[in-house]
């Protein structure tokens, strides 16, 4: 049985993601997630998974240091990789939207939008023929309208909560977003049959 | 932006001395492969215009280096060969002559988008097999291509099938316009399973046949393929039927167990009408070549003719081929003044018996040890000695 390198993100999608291979049928260890480690190994099924930051499982799979990866939708989106994507998971389902201060119009002169994805932002305004300032931001993409930085954010939401907090409310939803199961193109072909495998497995749960 | 002296532009690299003598090791041993085959080596210009070779290429608008000549014309550093081949084959000179087979070894161009370390300029080996519009024409190929990579020693090695033509005519069946086709290509390019089945969801597919529909991406063999095939129609009958008689060829050369017959393969370069395959192997995360049946380019040079190659990514290669295990013996003659000719007569004769021999002369060199540490074998006729 070939060995399998999976990337997983680290953080909110990680349980997620673990929880349906153990739901799929993988003999998995019970507890994974010890969040020092970067490297862990599940003998029994001859799994390596790699722990890494949501936005470079993609690279890692493209490279073919992991085989296959589970990434959200919004990474891809961002970074057009050239890799497989095999499985919708159905898990992580979020969408992201334009948000803003309530009852504003955008600056006629130069609308700003501050966002972490400013390839997903760039392409929507376009798409509707606006032209745009795109401002790029790391995170606390929230603060840019409340300290008059942007007129719009473009960003994940998922429950609402903290655009709420922040007094922001939602403008236009963009594209819904999950995680979906992504492959190296050349492990694809290497190791069909186990990764034909793994996506009928996760299917069946992801169906649930 | 100020450029430090030592940047080169974005893309290019330089190619230091060991990784220099592992390509023309790859070199020497892919086109003596290929010449023994009966395959005459060629080289085309390195600018070729835009209107001509840059359009035909199938190589994206973005990704070409252009610039201007001194009338005004628009030049591409050429992205890719097989257009500029397709374009010798065409002229007088080969016309007469087909079929013709043509090899080459020369590097293509294309710029790159991300990350400043993907090649923008690498070196690719292959053929064209122009004028023989049969299935043994692309048996040849395929097979000619395995052989480098045996040669090379490359482990894994996997070959991707697919054929685009009989793809076309089965999404055909499934009630699909030839729009909606180019839409399910463009997700089947990327092997994107979870675009094809939202793209099924929203085409105009019986929903007894959805099913059938998102199991053509799953295929890995010749007789799975089957199922799609319509009994009545002569054209998907007569393709399938080749793709059969391929099958039994590379049954007896050996190479059935490393082919994958996936109907829903197809290449990202558009000028592939027919038969399409790509070849994968351990150690490289990228597909080390590919190749197909282009009948459709040699129209654009006005020539009825059917035409098939492939083309290996040198650069890939150099990740996939077994290294080289053998430490090459380099002797080196150290000299003074006095002992020049001496020098120079046995480095002479060293050479003549085929011994790579390097002559120096001692007094030049800071680090000696260092220096004479490079070597297998040290000569010293400077009066000093070795240790």
């Amino acid at each position: 049985m070939d060995e399998l390198t999976i990337a997983m993100p680290k953080g909110r999608i990680f349980e997620e993601a673990y929880e349906l291979l153990v739901k799929a049928g993988y003999d998995l260890p019970k507890e994974l997630d010890d969040s020092r480690k970067l490297i862990v190994e599940a003998p029994n099924e001859r799994f390596r998974f790699i722990l890494a930051k949501p936005m470079d499982v993609p690279v890692y799979v493209e490279h073919g240091v992991a085989d296959v990866g589970i990434a959200g939708k919004d990474v891809m989106l961002e970074h057009d990789r050239s890799v497989h994507e095999l499985l919708d998971l159905g898990i992580s389902s979020c969408y992201i939207a334009t948000a803003g201060l309530p009852n504003t119009t955008m600056n006629e002169v130069t609308p700003r939008i501050a966002t972490k994805y400013p390839e997903v932002a760039s392409r929507f305004y376009r798409s509707k023929g606006e032209q745009v300032e795109i401002i790029e931001l790391n995170g606390s993409i929230e603060l840019a309208p409340m300290i008059g930085l942007a007129d719009r954010i473009v960003d994940i939401v998922s429950t609402g909560k903290t655009l709420k907090e922040n007094g922001l409310v939602e403008y236009e939803k963009i594209v819904d977003i999950t995680s979906r199961l992504i492959a190296n193109p050349v492990s694809y072909r290497l190791k069909q049959q186990r990764i034909s495998e793994m996506v009928e497995k996760l299917r069946k749960q992801a169906l649930k | 932006m100020t450029i430090q002296m030592f940047e080169k532009p974005l893309g290019m690299r330089d190619d230091f001395p060991f990784i220099a003598k592992k390509k023309a090791e790859l070199r020497s041993k892919g086109t003596s492969i290929m010449e023994k085959a009966g395959y005459d080596l060629l080289q085309t210009p390195t600018l070729e215009y835009y209107e001509t070779i840059g359009k035909i290429s199938a190589i994206a608008d973005n990704a070409l280096f252009k610039l201007l000549d001194s009338q005004g014309e628009t030049l591409v550093l050429r992205p890719d060969m097989t257009s500029p081949i397709a374009r010798v084959a065409a002229s007088k000179l080969l016309k007469e002559k087909m079929p013709v087979r043509l090899a080459y070894y020369s590097n293509v161009f294309r710029a790159q988008k991300r990350e400043g370390g993907r090649p923008a300029e690498f070196e690719q080996m292959g053929v064209e097999l122009i004028g023989d519009d049969s299935l043994y024409a692309d048996a040849e190929v395929i097979i000619l291509a395995s052989s480098i990579l045996k040669e090379l020693q490359v482990e894994s090695v996997r070959i991707v099938i697919g054929h685009t033509q009989l793809l076309q005519l089965i999404l055909k069946d499934f009630g699909l316009s030839d729009e909606q086709i180019d839409l399910v290509r463009e997700a089947l390019v990327s092997k994107n399973s979870v675009g094809f089945e939202q793209l099924a969801l929203s085409l105009p597919i019986k929903e007894e046949a959805l099913e059938s529909f998102n199991r053509l991406i799953t295929t890995s063999t010749l007789a799975e393929w089957k199922q799609w095939i319509d009994p009545s129609n002569t054209e998907q009958n007569e393709l399938y039927e080749e793709m059969l008689k391929l099958h039994k060829i590379m049954e007896r050369n050996g190479l059935v167990d490393s082919v994958t017959f996936d109907l829903t393969f197809i290449s990202h370069m558009t000028y592939y009408t027919g038969l399409v395959f790509e070849f994968y192997g351990a150690g490289s995360g990228f597909p080390l070549g590919n190749g197909g049946r282009y009948d459709g380019l040699m129209k654009q040079f006005n020539l009825q003719v059917g035409a098939t190659g492939f083309g290996l990514r040198v650069d890939r290669l150099l990740e996939a081929m077994a290294p080289n295990r053998e430490k090459e013996l380099q002797t080196l003659v150290l000299f003074t003044e006095e002992t020049e000719q001496e020098a120079h007569e046995l480095a002479q004769k060293l050479r003549s018996e085929g011994q790579r021999t390097t002559l120096q002369y001692a007094p030049a060199v800071q680090a000696l040890d260092e220096f004479t540490a490079l070597f297998s074998d040290v000569r010293r006729l400077d009066g000093g000695t070795n240790g």
